[in-house]
């Protein structure tokens, strides 16, 4: 088991690594500090959408309709700006109400009348999409009418002033050194193996990706807005799955349905907890990738689905459910935001990012498959 | 009689931290039926998977030997090919398909890659004809019984031309009935030149079948005899390597209140479908155990499931819980409450199996465990380890896979589970099956500690000294319906069994105890 995860943990650093170097070799542009930012952006929509698909998976379940929510949401939050002359923050607050009330009456729907999710969200990708076109009239609609600045467009063109970006890299280093400290003595306390060498080597490390992320930004514009809140909801749900006991009734209710429902835990609650949830992370990532596009169009979120559930599945999620964690999620999301991104980069065609799209997710679950094979030693 | 057929000498298998196997070795001759008795963890499974090749030549040391000649088995196929089959404990049928189509799976005879199935039939019918098993082969496997599932995976082996089967308690989901049919068919199979080795906990079936027993414990063969030679209690002691000379500890204390009332019950599986279950009615008070027996089928299952609620609608009757009406289908809720489900199926029903035992350990009682969503984690640890101390489960720390624990160990964490929300019911749906004698004594003690601090346990078992040696009063369920009621200390098995079948309806007063 801790075979497989190391394994697969540095599987994914590899290919990280290599995914970098192929580009910069290509371009050299890849790793400047303003691509580097506009990676930043575009990753904080799909990784944030990625981390609502972990809260769903993780019980079992799927999500196929996120894509088309983000659309929808992002969507209507547009036009009430645009073409209703509401302010932002009303608008951004109203329509994540609506997400999140869309998003907990399918969990309801797949709880109390046991519709697979599979097939309630393939009916919502329709819908929300039909409704999407309908709400924007098949227009471009601004986020930001008459290129005036609010709240919305904000929201990927605000970078943190530089001082602030240093001060806040230097907190949550300081920060995660201590919790990483507490957990460890905690571990052997308990009487638990816990490695500190390995410990101080992961904050080192962690410390030095903060640092350099900041430092580069800071060559650019400073640290966007869009990265720090992912990084606020990437917290919030590692608190929420290793704290609390949602998070860990989400883990009892994929890794054994029948054994969660009878050991007490309220199974159905739970699910549809995960799907409300997911209501408001889809308006999150909505309001992200529309305002980092400008507009809404009907392409808006298009198979920003499938984006999510590889980012899951390539860092490690079992689609089977009870297994998957944020980092994991984190490094998947990297994964299929950098490809993306590397590739507009070098104007690859959009036939070409297809297949290329797929093909890393095809090769995901295939590592995945052989991992697990190798690293289950059953013993009856 | 000749050399052996399959020799296995000296094998050694080691797992990371544990040595499963230790120098065993065995031996199997043509027309025998060998039993491999054992505890859980005593190394019967990794043994059949040594001899069946799933466990492949280079992971272990030792040698395997057929008719005499070494061989290596690299996968199961190469194990097939020697005439080696293991049927499993969970079967590998696929119940939409007809019984021929799967006796030849994987090996369908066919031409230009199109299967024929009029050949398929008469094949299997043919097979099914020389070792007498009494099956068409034209139906659906889905309607067939456990009992018969079990003969058409003995009939896939023997289409493959298996002459050594290996069974692994083939019989811990059959009725008595199917069992008897089994063990005849086993004899019939070595009359024609099959052996079989064959495990079970059961020792009354492997006296009535082995020729030879061999016992396994910690890895090791300690002992082997032929059956004329040896009795139940020595294969026991050889078992535990110790005297169980009391299983059932004694009674002790007197009832307190009624904690759970049931009056008039019926319930349906489903709405608007007959009922399963028919005007039940018992109370249980606190100290006392209630025993619910009954033949496979009898509902007795049902019965518990609905009482927790997660099974069928009710269609009449009272559920009192504390005095307090239960509410219907809420789990969670009667968890909360106070009432606690152990299941009968632990892969199904009791564990996350993937996940570690304090995971499993601490899950139900989460709620007192944390505050305003938080989990404590310093309580949790805390909580767990006094429950793995006081179960004495046997792992090497909380985070270890439950997954990988044997079936007892497997059951007192199931048990520690419910236990750790301090209930006042407990519902245990046959806690002993499928677990080994060592385990089963533990778990009558445990069963009597929770009687002593005044919480009142109901017991479903179909083995029925169980009934008798650890409840105060013994329901029988007969068809969904009461055939009977009984004082433990006075009732006789032969009674039990005859109210399990009576078809007629007998009234009962409930909760008086004797």
């Amino acid at each position: 088991m801790d075979k497989r995860i190391a394994l697969r943990d540095f599987s994914l650093l590899i290919a990280l690594v290599l995914i970098g170097v192929f580009f910069y070799t290509r371009d050299a542009r890849f790793l400047s500090a303003r691509n580097l930012a506009q990676l930043g952006i575009e990753l904080s929509a799909t990784a944030v959408l990625s981390l609502g698909m972990l809260l769903v998976i993780l019980p079992g379940h799927i999500d196929l309709s996120v894509g088309s929510g983000v659309g929808l949401i992002g969507g209507v939050a547009a036009v009430l700006v645009s073409n209703q002359d509401w302010h932002a923050p009303p608008a951004l607050l109203i329509t994540t109400v609506l997400s999140l009330l869309i998003y907990t009456g399918m969990g309801w729907i797949i709880m109390k009348e046991r519709v697979p999710a599979f097939i309630i969200t393939l009916g919502g990708l329709l819908v929300f999409k039909g409704v999407h076109w309908l709400v924007i009239q098949n227009e471009t609609v601004a986020v930001a009418p008459g290129n005036q600045e609010n709240l919305y467009s904000l929201l990927t063109t605000f970078y943190l002033p530089k001082a602030l970006g240093a001060a806040l890299a230097a907190a949550t280093i300081v920060a995660l050194g201590l919790a990483m400290l507490r957990g460890h003595r905690q571990r052997t306390t308990r009487g638990f193996a816990s490695d500190g060498e390995l410990v101080f080597l992961r904050w080192f490390l962690a410390s030095q990706v903060i640092g350099l992320f900041v430092l580069v930004m800071s060559q650019y514009k400073g640290v966007p807005l869009a990265a720090l809140i992912l990084g606020v909801v990437a917290l919030l749900v590692h608190v929420l799955l290793q704290q609390t006991r949602l998070g860990r009734y989400l883990y009892a209710v994929g890794g054994n349905e029948q054994a969660a429902l009878v050991a007490g835990v309220p199974v159905d609650r739970v699910v549809i907890g995960a799907f409300a949830l997911m209501g408001v992370i889809v308006a999150l990532a909505g309001f992200l990738q529309t305002a980092f596009a400008g507009s809404s169009t009907t392409t808006t979120g298009q198979l920003m689905e499938l984006d999510a559930i590889a980012a899951c599945v390539i860092g490690g999620t079992s689609l089977k459910g009870g297994q998957g964690t944020v980092v994991g999620v984190l490094f998947g999301a990297l994964i299929m935001a950098m490809l993306l991104n590397g590739m507009t980069l070098l104007a690859v065609s959009p036939e070409q990012k297809f297949i290329a799209r797929g093909l890393v997710l095809a090769l995901a679950v295939w590592m995945d498959v052989r991992l697990s094979q190798k690293g289950s030693g059953v013993r009856a | 009689m000749a050399g052996p057929i399959l020799e296995a000498q000296s094998i050694t298998k080691r797992y990371p931290g544990v040595v499963a196997l230790r120098d065993v070795s065995f031996e199997l001759h043509a027309g025998e039926v060998h039993a491999l008795c054992g505890e859980n963890g005593a190394g019967k499974s990794t043994l059949i998977k040594v001899l069946g090749g799933v466990l492949p030549h280079d992971s272990y040391s030792g040698q395997l030997a057929c008719d005499g000649k070494p061989v290596r088995f690299e996968s199961i196929r190469d194990a097939e090919a020697a005439g080696i089959a293991v049927i499993h404990q969970e079967l590998a049928l696929v119940d939409e398909m007809t019984v021929a189509e799967n006796v030849f799976l994987g090996n369908e005879p066919s031409r230009f890659g199109f299967v024929q199935h009029e050949r398929m039939h008469v094949e299997a019918q043919k097979v099914l004809e020389r070792f007498k098993l009494d099956i068409d082969p034209t139906q659906r496997v889905g309607e067939l019984g456990m009992g018969q599932k079990q003969l058409v995976e003995i009939a896939r082996a023997l289409a493959k031309h298996a002459r050594i089967l290996i069974l692994d308690e083939p019989t811990s989901a059959l009725s008595d009935k199917e069992v008897r049919a089994l063990l005849a068919i086993i004899l019939e199979l070595r009359g024609a030149g099959v052996s079989s080795i064959y495990i079970s906990h059961k020792l009354d079936e492997v006296f009535a079948l082995a020729d030879r027993i061999t016992v396994l414990r910690d890895g090791q063969s300690v002992f082997t005899a032929a059956s004329r030679e040896t009795d139940t209690s020595s294969i026991v002691q050889h078992m535990v390597g110790r005297r169980v000379d009391d299983l059932f500890p004694a009674r002790s204390g007197s009832p307190g209140d009624v904690l759970l009332a049931v009056r008039g019950l019926s319930v349906a599986p489903r709405a608007g479908e007959p009922p399963r279950l028919r005007e039940i009615s018992f109370e249980v008070r606190g100290g006392q155990v209630l025993g619910i027996g009954g033949l496979m089928g009898a509902g007795r299952s049902e019965l518990l499931m609905h009482l927790f609620g997660c099974y069928g609608q009710r269609l009449a009757g009272e559920v009192r819980f504390l005095g307090q009406p239960l509410p219907e289908n809420d789990p969670a809720g009667n968890v909360r409450a106070g009432m606690v489900l152990v299941t009968e199926d632990r892969k199904r029903y009791g564990l996350s199996l993937d996940a570690g035992v304090g995971f499993n350990l601490s899950l139900s009682a989460l709620r007192d465990l944390s505050r305003n969503g938080f989990i404590d984690g310093e309580r949790e640890l805390q909580e767990n380890r006094r429950m793995m101390q006081s179960m004495s489960i046997k792992a090497a720390s909380l985070e270890v896979k439950v997954g990988t624990l044997s079936g007892g160990n497997q059951q007192k964490v199931v048990l520690g589970r419910a236990l750790m929300t301090e209930p006042k019911v407990v519902l245990l749906d046959e806690p002993t099956r499928g677990i080994d004698i060592g385990a089963k004594s533990e778990i009558y003690a445990l069963v009597r500690g929770l009687t002593e601090q005044g919480l009142a346990v109901v017991l479903v078992s179909s083995e029925l000294p169980e009934l008798i040696g650890l409840a105060d009063r013994i329901l029988m369920l007969c068809e969904g319906q009461l055939g009977g009621s009984f004082d433990a200390r006075e009732a006789t098995q032969a009674e039990l069994l005859s109210a399990a079948m009576s078809k007629s309806r007998v009234t009962v007063s409930a909760g008086e105890h004797g």
